[in-house]
């Protein structure tokens, strides 16, 4: 495996009295493919959210590289409010807000990213409709393509696929796993089905009582 | 008609400019009052103010002195985290608005003026905006539309996906603190001018026309004002005209064009059906 590229060592999270994740040390490889899974209730998305520096630990050290290069975040699609009217396309111009410091309308150079990133995810003849009026797949997508917008390596996903259909889930995770073999992005990825993450790839981590592993799962990805 | 215009222009041309200033700025930030789900802050914060008016009243101090110190009082423990509490922010934001509207008026009843004063106190009266005031809300609402065409980007984002905007590095409680309290003070600073209940259409109802006439957000930041100021200018025109409270007047017309918004917002929705069909 390559070298890490987020280190968990001892690190603890916990609500109050009530920790949710005790001592976990895990080390997650570049360019790998990690499907946190888990019981409910297990802390999988507690793990994900702390990695991303969204929750504070308790004790413990997280090392990412999110300081240098931000990560790209795919919550789940609800918690955009569809009363926003905003399009397609200012949302994925949210994921350039680092090289957008100032208000006024978008340089020539980031519109054309923004365009390369929907039509990377086959959304750019959709890119003027606001959110609101996108299915949940074409949801899911305009959030990948957020999240991919400014080149992050590491993208988190916070069970993309929960809330779509058969066909949707399957073109979310196809687009995942490209992302994953042909641009080396290391996805961390919240999410519920086994058997669908077995199929999907070698290696996952498994979260059980407070602490994190990982297991090979004998996928065909590799 | 054209002759209120002129009536209106030469004696109350101060008011006017107060009016209009005040309707666009508070119709820009309404705009997210309404996308926040907010919009109890708005009815909140100007009873807070007007309460604040009245114990500055009471006590002999400048009324933005106090409406300010309240308003901002207010902001500062309706950010506290509500999360993990038994009772959500909501039931604050009403047991506040309870008591400031009823502190306003055993307040302004302690302090011995008459029914008059009460009244503009309450309500407020565009029509008698001074030149003073006019210079001290240019001095408020221009730098704080500023703050919030600069910060435009932050505020948005920390809005629309607060821990998406968290992970990209934007500092979200900040943003998300610093535009409730320009709003405080934007709601402190107009409140005693132009009352609680006007202060509360320009937040609410000019916003929800704008965002039923377009899906644009930029649009939208622009049909608000547009939207405030024409329900403003023809309120004021048409109150001086038929000798008519103003400050109602201009809510009724701010109402008018929502209704007339929505109507058409439908009737486009029916011929866009009829045709498709």
């Amino acid at each position: 495996m390559s070298d890490p590229i987020i280190c968990c060592r001892d690190v603890c999270v916990a609500y109050g009295r009530n920790e949710v994740l005790h001592q976990v040390n895990l080390e997650i490889p570049r360019g790998v493919f990690l499907p946190f899974t888990g019981p409910n209730g297990a802390g999988k998305t507690t793990l994900l959210r702390a990695i991303l520096g969204l929750i504070p630990i308790r004790h413990g050290k997280i090392i990412t590289p999110f300081r240098q290069k931000p990560a790209g975040y795919v919550p789940q699609q609800r918690v955009i409010d569809p009363l926003y009217p905003v399009s397609a396309r200012q949302i994925v111009a949210m994921g350039l807000h680092r090289q957008l410091r100032w208000p006024g309308p978008l340089p020539h150079s980031r519109r054309t990213a923004i365009d390369a990133a929907l039509e990377q995810f086959g959304m750019l003849e959709h890119a003027s409709k606001t959110f609101r009026e996108l299915s949940g797949g074409m949801k899911q997508k305009i959030l990948l393509a957020r999240a991919f917008v400014a080149g992050a390596d590491v993208i988190a996903l916070d069970e993309p696929t929960s809330e779509l259909d058969e066909s949707a889930e399957t073109e979310v995770l196809n687009h995942l796993l490209r992302l994953n073999r042909e641009m080396g992005k290391t996805i961390l990825m919240v999410h519920h089905d086994l058997d669908q993450v077995a199929r999907l790839t070698n290696t996952m981590c498994r979260i059980r009582h407070g602490k994190a592993e990982l297991i090979e799962t004998g996928g065909s990805h590799a | 008609m054209h002759d209120s215009l002129n009536c209106l222009y030469c004696q109350f041309g101060d008011a006017l400019s107060a009016g209009l200033l005040v309707a666009a700025v508070c119709s820009v930030l309404g705009v997210y009052v309404i996308l926040k789900r907010a919009v109890f802050i708005g009815i909140t914060l100007s009873e807070v103010a007007t309460c604040g008016v009245a114990a500055a009243f009471l006590l002999g101090t400048p009324p933005f002195a106090g409406s300010l110190a309240l308003v901002l009082g207010a902001v500062a423990l309706l950010s506290l985290p509500f999360e993990r509490q038994q009772i959500p922010r909501d039931a604050l934001m009403g047991i506040l608005f309870i008591a400031a509207s009823a502190l306003s008026v055993l307040l302004v009843a302690k302090s011995g003026p008459g029914l008059m004063e009460i009244d503009a106190l309450l309500y407020g009266d565009l029509i008698l905006t001074s030149r003073r005031e006019l210079v001290t809300l240019l001095g408020i609402l221009v730098p704080a539309l500023l703050f919030f065409v600069g910060a435009f980007r932050p505020i948005l984002y920390t809005f629309l996906d607060r821990d998406a905007a968290r992970v990209l590095g934007i500092r979200a409680g900040l943003w998300e603190t610093l535009y409730f309290l320009v709003l405080g003070i934007v709601i402190a600073a107009t409140s005693q001018i132009a009352g609680a209940l006007l202060i509360f259409c320009y937040l609410v109802v000019c916003p929800a026309t704008a965002l039923i006439l377009s899906k644009r957000l930029m649009v939208v930041l622009w049909i608000a004002p547009l939207m405030a100021m024409t329900a403003t200018f023809s309120g004021m025109l048409i109150s001086f005209h038929a000798d008519l409270p103003t400050n109602q007047t201009i809510c009724i017309i701010a109402c008018l064009l929502f209704i007339t918004g929505a109507a058409i917002k439908q009737l486009v929705r029916f011929l866009v059906r009829l045709r498709i069909s």
